[in-house]
């Protein structure tokens, strides 16, 4: 589901680890974090949201 | 109406795109092999930590290359992204570690955006630091 449009970026289908769990069960939630070189993403197995460094 | 809005209707920076990109095989440079003046300026920039992370700048492979000569020492490095925001403290950081070192009576800090940094510059020590503070590499 994309909500907003600038949710989009080249790397959608990456698989992105959970640095707490480990899971890879996770989605993006937005491609901006708190600072441009971070991303929003959330875990499905633990259910703790976590930023990712790009 | 005044606006700071972009004229195109906002496509111009509609979102940021990361992109993985390849490291040139020299990269990321860690002054494993260095020596002297210049293995103890490496020293202390491993100390200089980012701003918002705890993890080194030379775990980040932000540093390009040390080089001291005459007790004039040049530090080339880049950043993750050209307006980083976080530019001038890093700058001064990085010139003061350079300065600590015993021969060095100045440094001076070049920026350099080639080869362009990605993710992959990272060390496996940085990314054992990054996960360790809740961030997934």
């Amino acid at each position: 589901m994309t909500v907003d449009p600038s949710t989009a970026t080249a790397d959608d289908n990456a698989t992105v680890e959970c640095p707490y769990c480990g899971s890879t069960d996770t989605e993006r939630e937005h491609p901006k974090g708190p600072s441009l070189c971070r991303s929003m993403h959330f875990c499905a197995d633990c259910q703790q949201p976590f930023e990712r460094f790009h | 109406m005044t606006t700071n809005a972009p004229l195109d209707g906002g496509k111009a920076c509609a979102y940021t795109d990361y992109e993985s990109g390849d490291v040139p095989a020299e990269y990321p440079k860690t002054g494993a092999d260095a020596t002297g003046t210049e293995a103890e300026v490496w020293e202390a920039l491993r100390e200089v930590e980012d701003p918002e992370m705890p993890v080194s700048i030379v775990d980040l492979g932000l540093i390009y290359d040390v080089t001291v000569e005459d007790e004039q020492c040049t530090v080339e490095m880049t950043l993750t992204y050209t307006g980083c925001p976080a530019r001038d403290i890093l700058l001064n950081d990085v010139k003061c570690a350079a300065e600590t070192a015993r021969s060095v009576q100045d440094a001076e800090v070049r920026l350099r955006f080639t080869p362009e940094w990605t993710v992959n510059m990272v060390t496996e020590a940085g990314r054992d630091d990054l996960r360790e503070f809740g961030l997934s590499v």
